[in-house]
C-alpha cells in the first residue's frame, strides 16, 4: 500500500512536470507569445532594442527555453529566494507569486465550498425524490430543470441574475468581493449569494442527474429486493441500504469536481468580479505574466492529480480488490 | 456509458436507416433504435430544433441579404451616435435591437449560429477521431501501449486546457468499450479467421460502437458549443468581429450595457440555451434509444 | 474642508513600472507621485489649465533658479525645512537630489524618459553601471545648493526638472534596489502625504527594508498623512483630506456602481456607456461628471513613403476631408473634447488654436475643397479630384480600432475620405496590435487612425520630439508612424530605401523639423512657445504628417453628495487629490 501511495505521489510529480513543458511549449509557440513578446510589453513607451535586452536579462528570459524550463521546475520542487515550492515573481507586479496566489486561492475556496454546499443540498434531494416517483410529474419537471441547468452557461445566467436582482430590483449589492473581516458577515454572504447559486446551478443539475440514475440502478438490486422481502417498508429500505450505496460514487465525482473548481471558476470569477485564482489566470495571459500562468496551471494541475489520487487510494482501501498498479 | 448490442451490425445498415424503411425481415438493433426513437416526442422535437438551427444558420447570408439588408458587421451610427440616447431596443427596425455600435442584433444572433455549429462541429469532428484512434489503440493493443495512452489521457484531463480534455474524454469511453468488446465471441471467431489486428479493429469492433460514438458526439457537440462561447466571452475565442454568441454576452457585460440594452444580452443568450438544450436532449433520446436502460 | 478620506477604484495603476519614479511611466502614476507623495525642485499648482496648472513652479527650490547668461547654468537654492517622513524624518538636501539624477543615470534602472536629461546635463549618458556614479555636470556645494551645467541650453530645463525621475529620493537608499520598479514598494515620502506603514520602514540597512503595508500593486494603496510635512514649505498643496485611499478593482461596472451607491468618492476614466447615460439623463447625478482638458490629441498619422500619401497634396486633401465632428459625435459627443486643427493642444502650446491651415474644412469635412486639392495631385490622372492612378490609388489599407466604440469612427472617418480615396481599405485591429504593428516601420502602414499622443509634460517639447523628431525612428519601435525627418541611414538600416529614394526623387528632400526642434529648445524660456508655433505651422503646412481631429478631454466621475470641492490637476491630467475635499468624514482604512 505504502509503496503505491509513492509510486502515485512520483506520479504527480511527473505530471507537474510535463504540464510544465506544455504550458511553456504553448506560450513560446504560440503567436503574440515568447520572451520577446513580454520583453518588448514590459520594456515601457518606447521600447528600444537595448531597454528590451535589458529587461530580458532582468526577467531571466535571455536564456534558452530549456534552461529557462530547467530553471522553472527546479525552483518549483526545490523552492527558489522567496521559500517553497518556488513559484516564482511577477513581471508585473514585480512580487512574489506566492503571497498573491494564496490571497486568490482564499477567494476561491469561499466560491467552490459554498457553491458546493448549495449544489448538494439542492441537486441530490432532487434527484432522490426523483428517482422515489420515476416518471411522475415531479421527476419530469425535475429532470426538466436539470437538463437546463446543464444548458445554462454562467456568463449568461451570471449577468440574467446581476440584471434582476441587482440593476432592476436592487436587493442585491452587486459583484464584487466583500471580505468577511472587513465589512461583514452580511455584506460578505451578499455579495457571495448569487456566485454561489450560479455556479451551483450546472452541477446542481448534474447532480440531480446522477444520483437519481444511481439510486434507480440501485433500487433493482438483490440485496434490496432482499430488504424488501425482509419486511422493511419502502422508505425503511431506501434510507438504509438504497441512498448509502447509491451516494458512494457521488463522492468521488464530487472530489474531482471540487477540486476543478478550486482550481479556478474562470468564468464565475470573471462575471462576478471575485478576486479568484480563475480570474488571475485570465488576467495573466493577458499580460503576458508567463511565472503567473504557469504557477495557475501547476495549481489546477496539482488539484486534480491530487484528487485523482485521494479518490483511487480511498477506494483501494475501501475495495480489496483494486490492483495497486 | 453501458454496453450496446451483442449481435453484430456494420455501417451499412445505417442507409436503410436514413431511408426511414420500415424492415420486416427480423428487426436489427438499428430498426428497434428507430422505432423507439420515433416514440420520443421530446427527442423527436430536439431534433426538429436542432434542423432548424442548422437552417437558420445556412440560411443567415440570406436573411442579411434579403429580409433585414444589413450584414452582421453593418454598423448604424445613427443609432448610438450620443451618450444620452438610449440604444434602440427590439423594433420593426431591428427585430433584436441593435448593440452598442449599431450592430443589427438579430442578424448577429444568426451568425454566431454559424460560428458556433461549424466550431463546435469541427470540433467534436476532431474529438471523435482523436478519440476513437487512441481508444482503440489503448484498449486494443492493451500492455504498455495501453498503460502510456492511459497515462497521456490522465495528464491532459488534468490540464486546464478543456479543449484538448474534451476531445480526449471520448478517447477513455473508446478504450473501455474496446477493452469489453475484444473480449467477445465474434471477435474470437474472427481472429480465428485468421483476421489480422487492423481489420479486427476497424472492422469488427469499431462497427459495435458505432452508437456510443454517436451519442458521445451528440452530447459533445453542446459541451463544445459552450466551449467555444466561454472563450469569445474571454475574449480569447473567435478573432473579435467574428459574430459569436460568446463574443455578443461579451459585448453585453462589457460596462454592464445589458442594464440599458438587456436586448443584448438576452437574445444571443437564449439561442446559445436553446441549441445546447435541444443537442443534449437529442443525445438524451439517443442514447435512450440505443439503449432503453441506461440513464434510467 | 480639511479631514475625511477620498475613497477611489482604479482598474489599475503603475502596472508597466511598480510605482518606482526613476522608472514610472504612466501618467496617472505620476500625478500621484507628484501631488501626494514626493517633492521636487519644481513642481506644478496642483490646478486646472485656467489657473495655470500646466506652468512649473518652485516646490523645494526656494526660488526660481538662478540662469547663467549663456543659459547653460542652472543654480537651485533649496528650502531647508522640508522634511523627509519618519522614519527618516530629517531635512531634503541638494544630495537626495542628486541621488535622483545617478538613479536616472544607472542602466540597470531603465529610466523610461532618460533622454530629457542624457545628453542635455553635462555628464550623464543613461549608461551608468550603478546607482553611485558621479554626474560631472550636477554640483552639490553644499546641503541647500545644487547646480547643474548643462551641454546645450535647453528653455523648457524647469519642465524637465518637475517631471518624478527627478524628485529628491533619500540617499539612504542608495545600492538597495539595483531593479527597476523595485524602489516602487518602499517610496519615501517627502509630500503631504505617505503610504500607509511607510513610517514602520526600517532603513538601518538594505536587508531590512520591507515593502511598505499600505501598497500592493494587485490591491491598492492607503495614503495618510505625512506627520512632518509643513504646510508653510509648500504652495501648490492644500491637503484637505486626512487620506486618500486607491483601491484596484479590475470591474469598471463595479466601481461606477459603488460611486452611484455612495460608497466611493471618485472614479477617473471614461465611464461604461450605461453610467454615461444615468449621469447624462438622472438629474440626481446632475455634475457628477467632470470633462477636463487632457492634453492630448487625436489624429488620422500619414505615412509619408507610403504613395498616395508622399503626395502633400494627397495629405492636404485628407485633412481638409476629414469629418472631425462626425468622428467626435460617434466617440460620444462634445463631452469629449475640441476639434483639433494643429498637432499640439492648446493647453500645451497657447498658440495651436490660431494654427488652421486647414480653415476650409469648419470640423465636418469640406468634400469640395478636398476634391480641389485632390486635383493637383500626380496621383489624380483626369483631375477630378478623385485618386484614380492605378494601383497606388487601390486597397489603400486604413487600420483602425476594433474595440467599440471606434469601429464606428473609423467608418465616418473612411466615408468622408472615399471622395478623394475611394480604394481606401478599412482593417481593424485590438489597440495593441495596432500600435505594435504602426511601430515596425518596415511595414509601411499607409494611413491609421490607431494612435492617439499625450505629453510628457507640459512644453511643446515635451509633446513633439519623440512623434516628430527622427529620433522617434527606431527600425522596430518607431513612435514616429509618419516617419517625418526620416534619414538615408535609418531608411537603409530599416529597409525601406527603395521607397525612400522613390520619395525623394518624386517630392524632393524629406522635410524635416529636427533641427527646428533643437533650435526651439536651445531658446530661453520665454521664447520656446513662438519657437515652437512656427514649428508646428511647419508641420500642418509643409511636412502635414497628420490629420488632427480632436484635442481630448479626460473624465473624472465625483460623488458630489461627499466632494465639496472638485480641482482638476491639469498637468497631471488626473484630479487634484491635494486640491480638492470631501466631508464624508472617514479615517484612512488599509485596501493593501
Amino acid at each position: 500500500m505504502l509503496r503505491y501511495i509513492i509510486r502515485r505521489l512520483l506520479w504527480v510529480v511527473l505530471v507537474l512536470v510535463v504540464i510544465v513543458a506544455i504550458t511553456y511549449s504553448i506560450f513560446f509557440l504560440l503567436p503574440g507569445g515568447g520572451s520577446d513578446a513580454i520583453a518588448n510589453r514590459f520594456a515601457g513607451k518606447q521600447p528600444n532594442p537595448e531597454i528590451v535586452a535589458e529587461v530580458k536579462q532582468q526577467f531571466g528570459l535571455d536564456k534558452p527555453i530549456y534552461v529557462q524550463f530547467y530553471i522553472f521546475t527546479r525552483n518549483l520542487f526545490l523552492g527558489d529566494q522567496y521559500g517553497w515550492p518556488g513559484l516564482g515573481k511577477s513581471f508585473v507586479l514585480r512580487a512574489p507569486l506566492k503571497q498573491v496566489l494564496v490571497e486568490r486561492m482564499w477567494v476561491t475556496i469561499q466560491l467552490a465550498v459554498g457553491a458546493a454546499v448549495v449544489w448538494l443540498l439542492v441537486g441530490i434531494p432532487i434527484g432522490i425524490l426523483s428517482a422515489l416517483r420515476p416518471r411522475s410529474i415531479w421527476d419530469r419537471a425535475a429532470m426538466t430543470f436539470a437538463l437546463i441547468g446543464i444548458s445554462m452557461p454562467v456568463f449568461f445566467i451570471g449577468p440574467l441574475a446581476l440584471y434582476v436582482f441587482v440593476y432592476k430590483w436592487h436587493i442585491l449589492p452587486g459583484s464584487g468581493y466583500s471580505p468577511i473581516g472587513e465589512d461583514g458577515l452580511w455584506q460578505w454572504f451578499n455579495h457571495f449569494i448569487l456566485p454561489w447559486c450560479v455556479l451551483a446551478l450546472l452541477y446542481a443539475a448534474f447532480y440531480a442527474r446522477l444520483s437519481r440514475a444511481n439510486l434507480l440502478d440501485v433500487m433493482g438490486e438483490d440485496y434490496m429486493r432482499t430488504a424488501r422481502a425482509k419486511g422493511l417498508n419502502e422508505r425503511q429500505v431506501i434510507v438504509k441500504h438504497g441512498l448509502r450505496s447509491s451516494l458512494t460514487p457521488l463522492v468521488t465525482v464530487f472530489g474531482l469536481d471540487l477540486a476543478g473548481l478550486l482550481a479556478g471558476a474562470v468564468i464565475t470569477e470573471t462575471v462576478f468580479n471575485l478576486p479568484g485564482l480563475g480570474q488571475y489566470a485570465v488576467r495573466s495571459v493577458f499580460s503576458l505574466d508567463l511565472y503567473a500562468i504557469l504557477d495557475v496551471t501547476i495549481i489546477a494541475a496539482f488539484f486534480v492529480t491530487l484528487a485523482n489520487l485521494v479518490v483511487d487510494i480511498v477506494y483501494a482501501f475501501l475495495d480489496p480488490r483494486v490492483r495497486y498498479t | 456509458m453501458s454496453q450496446v448490442q451483442q449481435t453484430e451490425p456494420t455501417l451499412e445498415v445505417l442507409a436503410p436507416l436514413e431511408s426511414g424503411v420500415e424492415a420486416v425481415q427480423g428487426r436489427t438493433p438499428w430498426q428497434l433504435f428507430y422505432t423507439r426513437f420515433k416514440r420520443d416526442r421530446i427527442a423527436l422535437f430536439a431534433a426538429g430544433v436542432v434542423l432548424l438551427l442548422i437552417a437558420l444558420a445556412l440560411l443567415a447570408p440570406a436573411f442579411a441579404r434579403f429580409v433585414v439588408h444589413r450584414g452582421p458587421n453593418d454598423l448604424n451610427q445613427g443609432y448610438t451616435s450620443d451618450i444620452s440616447v438610449p440604444l434602440l431596443g427590439p423594433s420593426k427596425i431591428a427585430w433584436f435591437g441593435v448593440d452598442a455600435l449599431g450592430r443589427d442584433i438579430f442578424i448577429r444572433t444568426l451568425y454566431g449560429a454559424r460560428t458556433s455549429l461549424l466550431i463546435a462541429i469541427l470540433a467534436t469532428g476532431i474529438s471523435i477521431v482523436v478519440g476513437i484512434a487512441l481508444g482503440l489503440m489503448a484498449g486494443f493493443v492493451g500492455g504498455k501501449l495501453d498503460t502510456f495512452i492511459s497515462r497521456l489521457i490522465d495528464i491532459v484531463l488534468s490540464l486546464p486546457l478543456l479543449l484538448l480534455a474534451i476531445g480526449i474524454g471520448a478517447a477513455r469511453i473508446v478504450r473501455g468499450q474496446t477493452l469489453s468488446l475484444r473480449e467477445r465471441e465474434f471477435v474470437e471467431a474472427a481472429r480465428a479467421t485468421g483476421y489480422g489486428n487492423i481489420h479486427i479493429m476497424f472492422r469488427e469492433i469499431l462497427p459495435n460502437m458505432v452508437a456510443s460514438i454517436i451519442v458521445v458526439a451528440t452530447l459533445l457537440i453542446p459541451q463544445n458549443i459552450l466551449f467555444e462561447a466561454a472563450l469569445s466571452f474571454l475574449a480569447v475565442g473567435v478573432p473579435a468581429g467574428t459574430p459569436s454568441w460568446g463574443g455578443m454576452l461579451s459585448d453585453a457585460t462589457n460596462g454592464a450595457l445589458y442594464r440599458i440594452a438587456w436586448w443584448m444580452l438576452f437574445f444571443p443568450g437564449m439561442f446559445l440555451v436553446m441549441t445546447t438544450l435541444a443537442f443534449n436532449l437529442l443525445g438524451d433520446g439517443l442514447r435512450d434509444a440505443l439503449d432503453p436502460r441506461a440513464g434510467r | 474642508m480639511r479631514g475625511g478620506t477620498i475613497r477611489e477604484e482604479s482598474p489599475e495603476f503603475g502596472w508597466t513600472d511598480a510605482f518606482d519614479p526613476t522608472g514610472e511611466y504612466l501618467g496617472t502614476a505620476w500625478g500621484m507621485m507628484d501631488q501626494l507623495l514626493i517633492r521636487g525642485l519644481m513642481t506644478y499648482k496642483h490646478v486646472d489649465a485656467a489657473q495655470g496648472g500646466d506652468t512649473p513652479v518652485p516646490d523645494i527650490a526656494s526660488a526660481p533658479p538662478t540662469v547663467s547668461a549663456d543659459g547653460l547654468t542652472y543654480d537651485f537654492t533649496l528650502k531647508d525645512n522640508v522634511m523627509w517622513s519618519p522614519p527618516l524624518s530629517r531635512a531634503v538636501t541638494a544630495d537626495d537630489f542628486l541621488y535622483a539624477f545617478q538613479r536616472i543615470n544607472d542602466k540597470k534602472l531603465v529610466a523610461q524618459y532618460g533622454n530629457y536629461y542624457c545628453g542635455v546635463i553635462k555628464g550623464m549618458d543613461c549608461a551608468a553601471k550603478d546607482d553611485n556614479q558621479p554626474i560631472s555636470g550636477i554640483k552639490v556645494t553644499d546641503p541647500t545648493h545644487i547646480s547643474f551645467t548643462l551641454d546645450q541650453p535647453t528653455g523648457d530645463l524647469l519642465y524637465r526638472l518637475s517631471m518624478p525621475a527627478t524628485k529628491a529620493v533619500p540617499v539612504e537608499v542608495r545600492g538597495c534596489f539595483p531593479n527597476p520598479g523595485d524602489y516602487g514598494v518602499d517610496l519615501i515620502s517627502s509630500g503631504p502625504y505617505m503610504i500607509l506603514g511607510q513610517d514602520k520602514l526600517n532603513l538601518s540597512s538594505c536587508s531590512t527594508i520591507k515593502p511598505i503595508s499600505g501598497y500592493n500593486v494587485d490591491k491598492g494603496m492607503t495614503m495618510v498623512r505625512n506627520p512632518n510635512w509643513s504646510a508653510a514649505t509648500d504652495d501648490t498643496r492644500a491637503a484637505y483630506a486626512d487620506g486618500v485611499q486607491i483601491k484596484i478593482n479590475s470591474n469598471v461596472d463595479d466601481s461606477f456602481n459603488a460611486l452611484e451607491n455612495g460608497d466611493l468618492d471618485v472614479v477617473q476614466g471614461t465611464p461604461p456607456v450605461a453610467v454615461l447615460q444615468d449621469f447624462e439623463t438622472n438629474p440626481d447625478f446632475a455634475g457628477w461628471l467632470h470633462a477636463d482638458q487632457g492634453d492630448r490629441t487625436w489624429y488620422v498619422t500619414m505615412n509619408l513613403l507610403a504613395p498616395p500619401f508622399d503626395d502633400i497634396h494627397v495629405r492636404n486633401a485628407v485633412n481638409l476631408a476629414l469629418d472631425k465632428a462626425g468622428i467626435r459625435k460617434a466617440y460620444g459627443g462634445d463631452l469629449r473634447g475640441t476639434l483639433a486643427t494643429s498637432v499640439e493642444p492648446p493647453t500645451v502650446l497657447p498658440q495651436s488654436t490660431q494654427i488652421n491651415p486647414f480653415s476650409a474644412n469648419t470640423g465636418s469635412g469640406n468634400a469640395t475643397a478636398a476634391m480641389d486639392e485632390m486635383k493637383m495631385s500626380r496621383y489624380d490622372t483626369n483631375h477630378n479630384g478623385v485618386c484614380d492612378d492605378g494601383p497606388v490609388c487601390q486597397n489603400i489599407l486604413f487600420l483602425g480600432r476594433s474595440t467599440d466604440p471606434w469601429p464606428n469612427m473609423n467608418q465616418v472617418a473612411v466615408a468622408s475620405l472615399k471622395p478623394i480615396l475611394p480604394g481606401l481599405d478599412l482593417k481593424e485591429v485590438d489597440t495593441s496590435t495596432g500600435y505594435t504593428t504602426l511601430q515596425q516601420v518596415k511595414k509601411l502602414i499607409p494611413i491609421s487612425m490607431v494612435p492617439g499622443w499625450g505629453k510628457d509634460y507640459a512644453s511643446p517639447y515635451g509633446f513633439d520630439f519623440f512623434i516628430f523628431d527622427s529620433a522617434g525612428i527606431a527600425c522596430t519601435a518607431a513612435v514616429n508612424y509618419s516617419l517625418v525627418g526620416m534619414t538615408e541611414a535609418q531608411a537603409t538600416e530599416c529597409g525601406v530605401k527603395p521607397e525612400y529614394d522613390a520619395y525623394v526623387q518624386n517630392n524632393g528632400p524629406m522635410p524635416s523639423v529636427d533641427d527646428k526642434m533643437k533650435e526651439c529648445v536651445a531658446k530661453p524660456a520665454d521664447q520656446v512657445d513662438a519657437c515652437f508655433a512656427e514649428l508646428d505651422t511647419y508641420l500642418m503646412t509643409v511636412a502635414v504628417p497628420w490629420a488632427p481631429w480632436l484635442w481630448a478631454t479626460q473624465f473624472t466621475s465625483t460623488n458630489l453628495k461627499t466632494v465639496v470641492s472638485y480641482q482638476f490637476d491639469q498637468n497631471a491630467g488626473i484630479i487634484s487629490y491635494v486640491n480638492t475635499s470631501v466631508n464624508n468624514g472617514l479615517t484612512p482604512q488599509n485596501v493593501a
